[in-house]
This record gives C-alpha cells, structure tokens and sequence, in this order.
C-alpha cells in the first residue's frame, strides 16, 4: 500500500517536473476579458468568462495558436469585472493595455463600451490623437454603431436591424392576417430604447405592418397598469417588448391580469435568455424573439456543453464570445503575430489590422459577415419560448 | 505606468466631487444635490468643447460658474429645511436635474456625424483630451492641479474667519445664530462654493469618460459625494482625498485581486470603516498626531 | 374621466407598497433619529429569503414564503442595528448614515452573488383575482397588500401603545436620557425597534415581490427612495401620516404617467416633492415638537 503511494508521489512529482519544464518554454499568449460581474447584469460576465475560458481550453487542447517562428503559443485569459460603470471599464481599460495582453474581449454594457470606446485612438495609427491603442472585440455591449467610434474597436454582435427586418418580413409572410403593432420599450436603456425607435418600429413598418401606438415604462418601474391599459385599447395583433427581462416580466404578468391576449408577442434579442424563464416562463410563453444563437448544430451544442462545464450557460452574448476567441486564433495566425513581450504593442497592431481586413468568419450559426465600420451581420434563427425553454421557431437562412 | 495615471485621474476627479460636498456637509447640511450640480457642469463643458468648440480651460470656467449659481439658486429654498427634510429635498432637486438630461435633446450636424447629448442614449465623443494630443499623465497633472488648488483654497478658508463660521453653524445654528452670524449667507454661500466645486469637477469627468448620460449621475453618485467626506472625516481637507483613494484606489481597484469577493467587501468595508473610525479616517486625535509628527512647532495650532 | 379614475386607483393600491416600506423607515426616525438607508435593501433581502422555502419544500404555499420572509426580515433587522447602530456612538448621526449605505451595497450584492442578479418568480395571493365594474378594475392582489398594510398599520399602533414594549419605545423615543434614568434600556429597546421593523420590512419585501410578480436587486433603490419620500411626506415619525403619503405618492406617479408619460414622471414627482418640502417642511402629519 505504501509502495503504491509512494510510487504515486513520486509519478506526480516527475510529472509535476516535467509540466513545469514544459511550461517554460511554452509561450503563453494572453487575451483580456471583461465585463460585469456585479449587479444585476452579473450573469453576463459569467457567460462570457465560461464561454471564453471554454474556448481557450479547447484551443489550448488542440495545440494552442501558431507564432510567427513556428512555435506554439498557449492561450490565458485573464477576467475583470467591470461592475457596469463607465469609470471601472475605462480603468479595466488601462489596465489590461498595461499588462501583455493583446486583445480585450468585452464589455457587457453598452454604457461601458461607450466611453470605452471613446477613450481608444479614433484613427489607428493617428500620431496627433494621443488615445489608447488597444484592440477590443465586443462580444455583448449591442448597441447599434458603437464600433464606429475608433477603429481600434470591433464587435461580433447580431444585427439587430437585419434580424428584425427578416423577421417581421417572414411573419408577414407566414401570418398574413397580422397587421397592426404595439410597441412597449424600456425608456431608459440605452439598448431597449434604440432597438424600439430605430429599428422594430422602423422595419415593421417597412414589413407592412400598422403601428397601433407605443407605450413607455422604466428599467426599475414595478406598476404597468397604465401602459397596459394603452396596450389593450390599440388591440394590436402583435406587441412588442423592448426591454430586458425584469421589467419584461413585470408587463407579462400586468397583460395576464388585464386579459391582454395578443396573437404575438415580440421580444428584445437579450430577453432569449435563461432570465426570462426564471423570472416569468408562465407568461411569456408564445414570445417570439430572433436571436444569433440557439443549439441547433453540432458545433453549437458542442459550444454550450463546453461552457456548461465552466459553469456558465450558452446564450446569443456568451457564444458570441466564444466565437471571438476562434476569430482571434485565426487572425493571430494569418497575421503572424511574433508573441513575445517586448512586441506586444506591435502584436496589437497586428491584431487590430487583421480584424479590420476580416470579410467573413466563422460562426456557430454559419458564416458571419464583417462590415466596414467593424460591425458583424451575423445569421440568426428565431425562437420562441414553449414550457420554459427557448426552442427554435424558424432558420431563415 | 499609464493605468495607475488613470487610476489618479479618477481618484482626483472624485476628489472635487467629495470636498463641493466637505464644504457643505461643515455647516451641517447633508446635500444628496452635488450629483446634480456634477451633472449641470459635466453636460455644459462637454457641449462647450465639443459643440461650441472652446478650449478646455474656459468650458471648466463656465462649468464651474455653472454649478455655482445653480448650487446659488437651489441653496435659498432648501435651506428652509433642516435635517432628514433637506437630504430629501436636495435628492428631489438631484434627481430632476438628472431627469431634465434624460429629457434633454440637442444635437448639431458636424462632419456628417450628430454630435451633442440625445436624451436617454447620452452625449458621446467629448475626446478633447485626445484629440489634442494629451497623454494620460498630462490629463493627470492637469487635474491634480485643478484638485490642489481647491484644496488649499478650502485649507485656507478652513483657517479663515469664514471657516470658524462655517463650524460653528455645523456645530449648534442655534448658538451662532445668537452671535449674530447671518445663517442664510452662511448655508447659501458654502452650497454655492460646493456648486462650484461639483461643477468643476463634473466639467472633467465629462471628457475623462468622454462619454456621459443620465443614469452616470444617479443617487449613487450623490452617496458618494457624501461618502468622501464622512468616511475620511470633517476635521481637514486631506481626509477626503485619503477617503477618494481608499474607495476608488483600494477597495475599486486595489482588491481587485479578490475576484468576486471585491465586490462583497465594498460595502462590508464601508460598515467596517464606519464601525471602527465613526469620525472618519482623520478624526481629531489623527490629525494631531500628524501636525505633532510633521507640523514641527506649528503643532500647537 | 374613467381614466383619470382608473389610473389614480391603481396608482393608490399600488402605494400600499409605499406606505409599508414608509411605516419602516418612519417608526426607525422615530425612536432613534436616525436615517436607515439599507431598510428597503433589508426588505427585499427578506423577501429573497422567504424564496428558499420553496427550495426546501417545492410547491410550499405562498403563505409560507411569506412567513419566512418575515422572520429572516427580522433577523436581517437585528444584523443591521448590530452592524451599523450598536457600536457607532450616538453622536456620530454621519458615520451610522455612511455605515446603512455600506449595508446596503452589502445587502444588493448578496443577492446578486446568490441569484446571479437574475429575477425570481414571487408567488402571489389573489394574483389571479380582478374586481371588475364594467370597465373598470381593480386587481385582488393589491387590495391583500392594501389590507395587509393597514393590518401592520393597526399592529403596530396596539404594540406601541398598549404593551410595556411600546411604552419604552415611545419613552426613548421622547428622551432617550430620562428614559434610561427611569431604569429603561435604551440599547435593548433600539434593537427590539430593528427587529420590529425588520419584520415589517419582511412583510412589505414579500407584498412588494408578490404585487410585482418578480423580484430583482433593480428594486431596492428605487424602494429606497420611495420609502423616504413617504416619510418625509407623511411628516418623520408619524405612522399614519406614512400609509396617507404612501398611498398619495403612489396616485400622484400614476395620474402623472397617464397625461405626462414615464420620461416627465418622475421629474414631476421630484419637483412636487422640492416645492413641498419647501413650503411644508414638517410634512402632512408633522410631530408637535421635534428634537431634531
């Protein structure tokens, strides 16, 4: 018995050995993350961290990333929380430019990216702006047209326009008898505000369709009496909601209780997420939301058993991060990126060249589009929540 | 390098935001409105730099002068109230100021670009630091500057007639009322400094973020302005700026090596802080031992 | 006009909520003068507590949340007095102030940390229950609420004026020193007051869970601030005078959102509330004579 234990220990302590000298030749490349990991848009960061710790496992498994010199590189991914605060991202910001990493994966919100954003150098290469030049690809913050702001910024978000235009297009298509909608909208997000006014309102209108009116609550608002009120005057056949789950829940259960009972419910891309179902699975069944990920492949669902085992779940943000980290193995290697400390600023650069050059890439849906001003068109499915789960409705592609 | 610059930039820009709030809370009105003056002089020197296209210095002016006569004009009504009524007015008056810009609209076309705040969406792109060539530790300098001069103009104020006068309206209004101190300049005067103060300091936040809108300059952010000065204690001007590092420096940033824990100790720590240093980090005897220590002769003072 | 009726109606139930987490705050200014800005936080805190009843027992009836969201309000009650009264000296107003915002950031992301800041389903009583007259309704969970509310209401009342424990709460309440020369402890009557009203706050967690339907750290601020309003409306200390400012603050939001809409709401109840105050310091019900 003893033998055997010792014969363990010393096994490990050799193998212990032999990793640690394998460990110093290996190069390590690293790739920041960040997000929010406080309040109550923690589940995002958890997400993506899982996503992309996944990714990089997976990575690292097959090889890791191929280097200029022909060596090999391991992947390490360093997190920060960035608690949703314009002040923390900018700080995360400066820090992860200070360490050797060479790309920033995130934020979660859009009122981080912003500022972000802003701070970056907003021609690349532009001696006279003395902004920050690191490359960020956003995996969640959705905003639309954020990665216009510096050329150092890119993001593999959906397309909020496209999705919606198609599906507006295929209802019209396959429920002629639809014709009026209502539109609800979270005031006060950046997000859910611009998604309502710039693009359903705008593409169901396009689609066709009637606008019976719109009505307007708060993030943190807790009485829908009266804007369901509206809702059940204008009798649309389909109502839209534009806002994240709480406040999402809070309207479905106020329209339960009125007896408003559209022939459809439209939801915000971010509402495709677990929360919803935790929140109010009863009411919102029947909701129909386009989403630029669901499981339905063997890659996708690979993707998500993956996460799951990091203890995070797969959804339109986290895969989107996963799918970063793919892109950014595949730019690293076509551009050649050296590795070595003392090029990071160089790497960086490279890294930011290789993105913008990016026509098309890789997704778990199918091919992505990349467009000029650094945004993704990414293809999307819709779903729709039956018993407590999101369950693909329709692939339009 | 550049991240610890960052890091004092933001250290010095709460700074002001808690030393326009010291100077009110030494005549011992609690002002949950220093958010609101913060966000009056964040939205006027951003539109001032990027829509009129001023300078940085004379967009702080105005901003400053801003928060000033706002502070001025909200300080004559709500000083009739004293107390839990005035923390609840001064947030009422905060809070409008923060919805009147969740409301406020105004965009100019420039370069084919809109630029200016759009209501609930903010106000993006104030990248005059950038945009002429700054570099982090410039913008730092720059702002500790504008942090030590209203330091020692509020360390010499402190030393004044006029801070004596301040203390002892804190201390019993009563009494300094039968002396013959006239307490409604008093009040109104310190809200107007610390309207200055705010609005100087929001002047800079607006283009160290570069992009600002409404939910930035919520309650919380007029918690903290009060936070600063209680947590390092009235005695001194130096103990909001240790209260500045110790919140954004330390438990911000500093803990950051704690991973998800940092987030539950930020308010544990405040409870611990306030449980073991009620009268804040330099409480008198501190602020002895520092003037025996270092002050020399002056310790008697 | 059945608008007008309709919206000034709903709003006024829904302020039942208001007025519970007003009564809290209130009956805490009373008796030690003292602000307690994690109250709202505490509550709602409760009221996610009572949830783990339905994780022991699945399908527990929403009494029993409730039920446990009223005694895990009042231990919550009794951690705050410990962490942020009990050992800070009387004279320090600031510092316990500064230590209830730290409670409540504390208090938030706990419960971040345990759901992910993800919203909860809350069971309801009645939930499914509408009183209608023609066009008009009204919703049967929010007249429980209402009926819950005034029953703390009248609770309370008896428990400070007819028990010996109201008595000594009342007595500190009007001079803490002469009520400790009468032999009262001072220090176990300010933490029974924390439990009271963490009980309460319990309560009003689990109503205001139950009459939103979910639940989610978004709402402690808010509640927060409207727990203040409602005090100050309803004059410091003064319990009915909370339940008559919480209904009216609930009506006055609802009838302003029907002709004003949501974006000019809350900046009409914010300069309502500035003008008020300006004009009527003392609140509707102000006390007699303040020490304050």
């Amino acid at each position: 018995m003893k033998k055997i234990a010792l014969k363990g220990i010393t096994a490990a302590v050799a193998l212990a050995f032999a990793a640690g000298g394998a460990l110093a030749q290996e190069k390590t490349i690293k790739i920041a993350g960040f997000g929010a990991k406080s309040g109550v848009v923690r589940s995002f960061g958890i997400n993506s961290e899982a996503a992309m710790l996944a990714a990089a496992d997976q990575i690292n498994k097959a090889g890791g990333v191929a280097l200029a010199d022909g060596s090999k590189a391991k992947i390490k991914i360093d997190y920060y929380d960035d608690r949703c605060t314009a002040e923390e991202g900018i700080s995360v910001a400066r820090r992860m430019a200070g360490t050797d990493a060479l790309v920033g994966v995130g934020p979660t919100c859009s009122n981080v990216a912003e500022p972000l954003f802003g701070i970056l150098q907003k021609k690349a290469g532009d001696a006279s702006d003395s902004g920050l030049q690191f490359p960020i690809f956003s995996d969640v913050a959705i905003k639309g047209g954020l990665a216009r702001i510096s050329e150092w910024s890119f993001r593999n978000v959906p397309n909020e326009m496209t999705m919606y235009s198609s599906m507006f297009y295929w209802l019209k298509q396959k429920h002629p008898e639809m014709k009026t909608v209502f539109g609800g909208v979270e005031e006060d997000f950046a997000h859910s505000r611009a998604t309502w006014y710039v693009v359903m309102k705008d593409r169901a209108a396009a689609n066709g369709y009637t606008i019976a009116g719109e009505t307007k609550w708060l993030l943190a608002d807790t009485n829908f009496a009266t804007q369901v009120r509206e809702m059940k005057k204008a009798n649309a056949d389909v109502v839209a909601i534009s806002a994240h789950p709480f406040s999402t829940c809070g309207v479905l259960k106020e329209m339960q209780r009125q007896g408003v009972k559209p022939k459809l419910l439209v939801g915000l891309t971010s509402t495709s997420s677990l929360e919803t179902m935790q929140g109010c699975a009863k009411q919102a069944e029947g909701m129909m939301i386009p989403t630029s990920f669901a499981p339905v492949n063997k890659e996708g669902k690979a993707a998500a058993d993956a996460t799951a085992k990091f203890k995070g779940s797969a959804d339109l943000h986290s895969m989107a991060a996963w799918e970063n980290m793919f892109i950014l193995k595949q730019v690293m290697e076509s551009e050649k990126i050296s590795g070595n400390p003392k090029d990071v600023q160089a790497d960086r650069r490279k890294i930011r060249d290789g993105l913008a050059k990016l026509k098309v890439t890789k997704g778990l849906l199918g091919d992505t589009k990349r467009t000029e001003d650094r945004e993704a068109d990414k293809p999307y499915l819709f779903v729709q929540a039956k018993g407590g789960n999101w369950v693909v409705l329709h692939n339009p592609l | 390098m550049d991240f610890y610059f960052g890091l004092a930039q933001i250290i010095g820009v709460h700074t002001l935001l808690g030393l326009s709030a010291y100077i009110v809370l030494l005549t011992g009105q609690v002002s949950m409105a220093q958010a609101g003056f913060f966000a009056v002089g964040a939205y006027a020197a951003g539109m001032l730099t990027v829509l009129a296209g001023w300078a940085i210095l004379p967009a702080l002016a105005a901003s400053s002068l801003l928060g000033a006569a706002v502070a001025c004009a909200v300080g004559f009504p709500a000083l009739r109230v004293k107390g839990l009524m005035l923390v609840i007015a001064t947030l009422a008056f905060g809070e409008a100021v923060r919805l009147f810009f969740f409301n406020f609209d105004y965009q100019v076309a420039r370069g084919g670009v809109k630029l200016g705040p759009l209501g609930g969406e903010g106000f993006r792109q104030i990248r005059y630091f950038p945009e002429n060539g700054w570099t982090t530790m410039q913008v730092m300098l720059f702002i500790w500057i504008f942090v030590v001069l209203v330091m020692a103009i509020l360390w010499w104020l402190d030393r004044s007639r006029y801070g004596a006068v301040l203390r002892a309206v804190g201390e019993d209004e009563l009494a300094a009322q039968s002396v013959g101190i006239n307490l409604t300049a008093v009040k109104v005067s310190a809200m107007t400094i610390g309207g200055a103060i705010a609005g100087l300091g929001g002047g800079i936040y607006a283009h160290y973020t570069t992009h600002i809108e409404h939910a930035s300059f919520g309650i919380l952010l007029a918690t903290f302005a009060l936070a600063y000065p209680i947590l390092g204690g009235l005695g001194s001007v130096f103990g909001t700026v240790v209260a500045a590092i110790f919140v954004q420096g330390f438990l911000v940033e500093g803990l950051r090596f704690l991973g998800d824990w940092r987030n539950l100790l930020f308010g544990a720590l405040i409870v611990l802080a306030m449980n073991l240093r009620p009268k804040g980090f330099l409480d008198a005897p501190t602020l002895r031992w520092i003037r025996r220590v270092f002050g020399g002769k002056r310790g008697a003072a | 006009m059945l608008d007008f009726i309709q919206s000034l109606s709903d709003g006024v139930l829904f302020g039942a909520t208001y007025a519970l987490i007003g009564i809290g705050f209130t009956l805490v200014f009373g008796v030690m003068h003292k602000l307690n800005l994690s109250y709202a936080a505490a509550s709602v805190g409760g009221a996610y507590c009572g949830l783990l009843v339905l994780k022991v027992f699945a399908g527990a009836p929403p009494l029993a949340v409730f039920f446990c969201a009223f005694l895990a309000g009042g231990l919550l009650g009794y951690i705050v007095y410990l962490a942020c009264f009990h050992f800070i000296p009387i004279s320090n107003p600031l510092a316990t102030l500064m230590a209830t915002v730290g409670m409540l950031l504390l208090v938030d992301e706990v419960i971040v940390h345990q759901t992910d800041g993800m919203p909860l389903n809350y069971p309801a009583l009645f939930d499914d229950v509408m009183l209608r007259a023609g066009e008009f309704t009204l919703r049967g969970d929010l007249l429980m609420v209402f009926v819950v509310s005034i029953l703390c209401m009248a609770g309370l009342l008896a428990l400070l004026y007819r028990t010996r424990l109201g008595l000594a709460t009342r007595a500190v309440s009007q001079q803490a020193v002469a009520a400790q020369l009468c032999g009262i402890r001072v220090g176990q009557v300010n933490a029974m007051t924390f439990v009271i009203t963490g009980l309460l706050g319990g309560i009003a967690g689990a109503m205001i869970g139950a009459s939103v339907g979910t639940l989610s750290p978004l709402l402690t601020t808010p509640l927060t601030i409207k727990g203040l309003i409602v005090t100050v409306i309803g004059g410091l200390g003064s319990i009915p005078g909370a339940i008559v400012a919480g209904l009216l603050v609930g009506g006055f939001e609802s009838v302003l959102q029907q002709y004003r809409g949501v974006t000019e709401r809350d900046l009409y109840v914010m300069l309502l509330l500035f003008v008020f105050l300006v004009f009527r310091p003392g609140g509707l019900f102000a006390p007699k004579e303040g020490r304050d």
